[in-house]
């Protein structure tokens, strides 16, 4: 019976819960971390482009360092297999015509991530 | 009776005040505008966690968690047995015991912080810089909880421990199984305020760690604050981060600590 | 042969504690008190300087004297902390409901790492996003942004403010458990004998208190000592020497210039003086640790 108020007490439900709850945080990153990045590039008018190359920085307080690249598929789609942070940048260039720099960030290192808003061109001034 | 509502509202603004940085520290840490424009807005704008991710990846904060984590518990451990043992030893009878309490006593007026010089001096010559029993040593016991624990253990009755002796059971298994099992309050006073004392311990390390890796998380605070100076508002997630185990620590022993207050006041 | 057995045992049970205290503290203090008066340093033999450290302290060093006001200033605020605290802890001695809740909200920035109070506070008193002056502008009070930290003037009361903050509720309990050891058979004869409320409160609850205000006035003067954290983060002494305690100058002669004999004879007239506050408080008190018979 001792057992017992050792077991309800809050000094040890509180640890308990939150060494289950580190746990299974760890189990969901675990399945869902495998560094993909998937998202759209359109032109200004909304219609996807084909062949433009996408740019994917990587961040931390100071410093941005460009990662990656790739092109688009001929849907205008693109996909990053392995990156590996959590603080990154996209950027979309097509000859003379760029997006904007789009932030993302995630909840974990290489969460996988489908970008919903498309990349869109713009003519740079 | 008639005045409780006056006692409430002076109370309420009391709060108010009292809670307001934790208030703007957490609002800080979450919103997403621009924090370093004028004006700022009163509630989060926005909110979002996504700068408690950064701290997490970006600042070694496991590394600086681990390094408190295990120095603390070195410092509770040995607080819990010197502490307990010392103060057994006050309650039985010796030559020079008055003498020994009034030499405890003293030491207490010896702040920390005055013996920083010679304390360094005497652990590089130990050869303890920049490790964890160098970072406990000087927290391995405190005079205060060692009174904590004379003061629980002068009120087991006599007879108990009369009995214990005439059983023919040694000093260390009477306190072992007469003493300690009775003062369980005392026993979590003392956990509570070594670990409070040793978690937030900022000077020591400060003078002591040579390496980034062996730093604890105020030293961590610290030094982020000092290369990052105003550049971003993780660093309020990371005093969130930094802030949350130890609040937890006291929400949760909260009676403990406030009855070792003032017991440890009252008999100091 | 008990006797020495109980010796023995004695003696084995206080040793590693009365070690530690010895080589911590006790030894720490002499040797300040010999690098005093020597010249030493780490590669150098030690040589006898005699009182020279001291004479520079006391007539060359002008930040000595600056850091002295500062400390005398700052042990200046600790009684009317604790006469705010005392004023709470009056309030929270009833059977107010609640009154729990109110003592757990005042008491919660005293565990707290002063590391991370300094951090709090600065942000406090930023220009920009700060709340202090974002609610004096629109108060009205202000019109332009006062920098707190970088002034001259209002620097190291900004400190005191922080400060303040965190030890008010270490007061407020020490004063609370005083309170309710006062007999309560004393304020029932007083009320018989149609004593007022205020009489009261000097007759009584103060007088009672005294132990427990010796004890708050020596960890506020200990207080002053343990700033390190707060003025270290916040202002690290700045602007100039404005917010320069003793006990941050002493840290940086120490381990910053790595003059450890200078700083250990500011270290000892610190002490000193922390003894001679003590002694002044103890008779403010009446004596005896202000302790009641």
């Amino acid at each position: 019976m001792r057992w017992r108020r050792i077991l309800l007490s809050r000094f040890f439900i509180v640890p308990a819960v939150l060494l289950l709850g580190t746990g299974a945080w760890n189990v969901y990153v675990d399945l869902h971390a495998h560094g993909l990045l998937e998202g759209r590039v359109v032109d200004p008018a909304g219609k996807p482009v084909a062949g433009a190359t996408v740019i994917l920085s990587v961040h931390d307080f100071v410093t941005q360092v460009e990662k990656a690249r790739t092109r688009t598929d001929s849907a205008g789609r693109f996909r990053f297999d392995d990156n590996p942070s959590h603080l990154i940048q996209l950027q979309a260039q097509d000859g003379t015509e760029a997006s904007p720099r789009v932030t993302i960030r995630l909840w974990f290192r290489g969460q996988d991530r489908v970008v919903q808003e498309p990349l869109r061109l713009a003519p740079s001034a | 009776m008639r005045k409780l509502w006056w006692r409430h509202a002076a109370l309420i603004v009391i709060s108010v005040i009292m809670l307001a940085p934790f208030y703007w520290l957490l609002k800080t840490a979450i919103t997403s505008e621009n924090i370093y424009e004028y004006p700022p807005h009163l509630l989060p704008v926005r909110p979002q966690l996504f700068n408690f991710v950064d701290v997490w990846y970006l600042i070694p904060f496991p590394r600086y968690l681990f390094n408190s984590i295990v120095v603390s518990l070195i410092a509770v451990a040995g607080n819990l047995v010197l502490n307990a043992m010392a103060g057994f030893a006050l309650t039985l009878p010796f030559v020079g015991r008055r003498s020994v309490i009034v030499l405890l006593l003293s030491c207490t007026l010896i702040p920390f912080q005055a013996t920083i010089i010679p304390a360094y001096l005497i652990t590089a010559h130990l050869g303890l810089l920049n490790s964890y029993l160098g970072l406990a040593l000087p927290l391995l016991s405190t005079i205060v909880c060692i009174f904590i624990f004379k003061a629980s253990f002068d009120a087991v009755p006599r007879s108990l421990i009369d009995a214990a002796r005439i059983d023919g059971l040694g000093e260390m298994r009477i306190l072992l199984r007469v003493m300690l099992p009775l003062s369980t309050p005392a026993i979590a006073t003392n956990i509570v305020l070594s670990f409070i004392w040793s978690w937030n311990n900022f000077l020591w390390p400060l003078i002591i760690t040579r390496s980034q890796d062996m730093q604890t998380l105020p030293l961590g605070l610290a030094r982020f604050l000092s290369y990052m100076e105003d550049t971003t508002d993780a660093l309020y997630a990371f005093v969130v981060m930094v802030l949350a185990p130890g609040l937890l620590v006291f929400l949760m022993a909260q009676s403990a600590f406030m009855r070792g207050l003032t017991t440890g006041a009252t008999k100091g | 042969m008990r006797s020495r057995r109980r010796a023995m045992v004695v003696a084995c049970f206080l040793a590693p504690s009365l070690l530690i205290f010895i080589v911590y503290r006790i030894l720490p203090l002499v040797w300040n008190v010999v690098l005093s008066f020597e010249y030493w340093s780490p590669l150098h033999p030690a040589t006898w300087a005699g009182l020279d450290n001291y004479q520079e302290m006391l007539q060359d060093d002008d930040v000595f004297w600056q850091a002295l006001w500062n400390t005398l200033i700052f042990l200046g605020s600790q009684p009317i902390a604790i006469a705010l605290a005392l004023g709470i802890a009056l309030l929270v001695n009833s059977d107010l409901k609640g009154a729990t809740v109110y003592r757990t909200i005042v008491f919660l920035s005293y565990p707290l790492m002063t590391v991370a109070v300094a951090i709090i506070w600065h942000w406090m008193y930023n220009e920009r996003g700060g709340l202090i002056n974002y609610a004096l502008r629109q108060l009205g009070i202000i019109h332009q942004p006062i920098a707190f930290l970088d002034s001259f003037a209002w620097a190291l009361p900004s400190t005191i403010v922080a400060n303040t903050w965190q030890v008010l509720g270490f007061f407020m309990i020490v004063l609370l458990s005083g309170l309710q050891n006062i007999p309560l058979h004393l304020y029932e004869a007083a009320r018989v004998d149609g004593a007022p409320a205020w009489a009261r409160f000097f007759r009584i609850t103060l007088p009672m208190l005294r132990p427990s205000v010796f004890l708050c006035l020596v960890i506020g003067m200990l207080n002053s000592f343990s700033a390190f954290d707060l003025i270290y983060v916040m202002t690290n002494g700045g602007p100039g020497h404005a917010t320069e305690l003793l006990i941050t100058y002493i840290y940086k002669q120490g381990f910053v210039s790595t003059r450890f004999d200078y700083a250990a004879a500011l270290t000892v007239a610190q002490f000193a003086m922390l003894l001679l506050l003590t002694w002044i408080a103890h008779r403010a008190v009446g004596g005896n640790a202000g302790a009641i018979e």
